[in-house]
């Protein structure tokens, strides 16, 4: 059996008495484009900040390519470093142009030199359309924008895993499309993407694996075809027959 | 009218005098407030991060316990420092100091005590300072940073700090023209500053008021200055504000007309690839 590039076990995690997440149990493979769905508050971002170790969980394993990274003694920065992460608030660093955002980690982090991480950001900054604004600071470019130079930071440091949450659901809808475009291309390059979002048309199309969570576990999990169109469990028809009659 | 006069007299007769000694004592009391306010600074910034480190429950309990002191000896300094006069402090360090060691530890220079003294007491206010313009940065920003792999370290010099202090520059401002006033209160351990030459000059020459006014203008003179310069400074740090939001999508158009960072476009008679192609066509 190939090893999995991430193998989470009873993963928990509570805020107080309020236990967001309950034993989820969950893989990741190479080249796996996965889609997290749920209501808001079933713990879709929670996890994903578990994944990444912005939130600490309560209990469980995080097993990144043979090694649990809950375990005492892990460097968290050097895990961060080799899964990025792509915010809903897009989080570029206000006071960095452009470039510099894509550069910054690279350099400080994976010491390059500034020669190599500029040819390195310049690269993923043309994949994502946004070579032109290398010297524009984030306040002046907009959501779309900010978001895609989010995805170029992200990949700039050569993740294996990338995980994005709800990275659309900030932007104004006629900026939907731009980012998704990008991601939909990363995912075809072969990049192992988690993807927490409410945009099922990606879903369906792009993503290898949907999972359907709901009050903190996850209730269903398959291919997109069989998840969404043939959906095995009365919560997921629910929340299915609810966000798509929106959307369609 | 015939008052104006007089004092226009005697400010020429004191200047004519005494106008080296208020020289200096403006280069003094200019030096000491800069030297104190940066220092001061430097104090802030050292006390702001180390407040700020984060702990949770997953620390290490040395290191959380470590943490801990910390924060209690910067309390402590604070409250006292931010409690207490500056020339009390001035007196108390400068006197003190030999009175417990039987004149084994004093300051040897007056400057040093003062600088000193000046220092630690806008550290006290800018440690607070600092805290709350690292608690106004969004958290986004420390979160984008720790998810590219930087350590606290890194996110707060690369990330935070930055942002932190153009968050403070108007209270570093503050700062340094409370200090360009309230270093006159150094004239107490025998500082030449800028009041102290008002006194030098009082006692020989009984001009009480025509110096006070010497001195009223010299320090609006200065502050003034220093806040038309702390303006300039805080719009510098801002950098242009005349920005072109680009409206048109480069995914549709923008072959050849892009600032490549190594590159200049193909159209500017400056770049080198306008060279190249102009000694192609040759």
């Amino acid at each position: 059996m190939a090893e999995h590039i991430l193998q989470i076990n009873h993963l928990s995690k509570s805020f107080g008495t309020n236990a967001v997440l309950r034993d989820i149990d969950f893989t990741v493979d190479k080249g796996d484009v996965i889609s997290i769905i749920g209501a808001s508050g079933s713990g879709k971002s929670t996890l994903l900040r578990c994944i990444n170790l912005l939130e600490t969980p309560n209990a469980g394993e995080i097993i990144y390519n043979g090694k649990n990274v809950l375990a005492p003694g892990t460097k968290a920065a050097k895990y961060r470093a080799r899964v990025g992460m792509v915010f809903q608030s897009f989080n570029l660093f206000n006071n960095m142009t452009v470039l510099d955002n894509c550069m910054v980690g690279q350099i400080k982090v994976l010491k390059r030199s500034r020669e190599e991480a500029k040819a390195h950001a310049m690269q993923y900054l043309e994949k994502v359309g946004m070579a032109p604004y290398v010297n524009a600071k984030p306040r002046q470019i907009s959501g779309g924008q900010k978001q895609r130079v989010a995805i170029a930071r992200a990949m700039a440091m050569d993740p294996e895993v990338l995980l994005f949450d709800e990275p659309t659901s900030a932007l104004d809808p006629e900026m939907v499309g731009e980012v998704l475009s990008v991601m939909r291309s990363l995912a075809e390059s072969g990049m192992t993407m988690l993807v927490v979002t409410h945009e099922m048309a990606f879903a369906r199309d792009v993503s290898t694996r949907v999972v359907y969570m709901c009050d903190g576990v996850i209730l269903e999990q398959g291919p997109p075809a069989q998840l969404l169109s043939n959906p095995q469990q009365p919560r997921t028809q629910d929340f299915l027959r609810r966000i798509l009659g929106r959307q369609g | 009218m015939s008052k104006f006069a007089q004092l226009g007299a005697d400010i020429a007769k004191l200047w004519g005098k005494y106008g080296g000694a208020y020289l200096s004592g403006i280069q003094n009391t200019l030096i000491l407030a800069l030297v104190g306010t940066l220092l001061g600074c430097l104090i802030g910034f050292v006390c702001g991060v180390l407040n700020t480190i984060p702990h949770g429950p997953g620390t290490h309990p040395v290191k959380r316990f470590f943490l801990k002191v910390v924060r209690i000896i910067i309390r402590v300094y604070v409250e006292v420092f931010r409690g207490t006069p500056m020339v009390l402090q001035a007196v108390f360090l400068y006197y003190g100091l030999p009175y417990f060691t039987d004149n084994a530890v004093k300051f040897t220079s007056i400057w040093l005590a003062a600088i000193v003294v000046v220092s630690i007491n806008t550290g006290a206010y800018m440690a607070e300072s600092v805290r709350g313009g690292i608690i106004s940065v969004d958290p986004g920003q420390t979160e984008g940073a720790k998810a590219i792999g930087m350590t606290h370290v890194q996110t707060m010099t690369s990330v935070i700090l930055p942002q932190a202090l153009r968050n403070i520059m108007p209270q570093i401002g503050n700062n340094f023209i409370i200090n360009v006033k309230d270093t006159s209160v150094m004239f107490i351990i025998g500082f030449p500053e800028f009041f102290a030459a008002h006194r030098a000059t009082v006692g020989a020459s009984y001009l009480y008021f025509p110096s006070a006014t010497v001195e009223m203008v010299g320090y609006l003179t200065m502050t003034l200055l220093a806040s038309f310069l702390l303006r300039w400074l805080e719009r510098r740090l801002d950098g242009s504000s005349s920005y072109e939001l680009v409206q048109e999508d480069q995914l549709v158009m923008t072959a050849g007309t892009y600032n490549h960072p190594d590159r200049g476009t193909p159209f500017d008679e400056r770049s080198k690839e306008y060279e190249q192609d102009g000694k192609d066509g040759n």
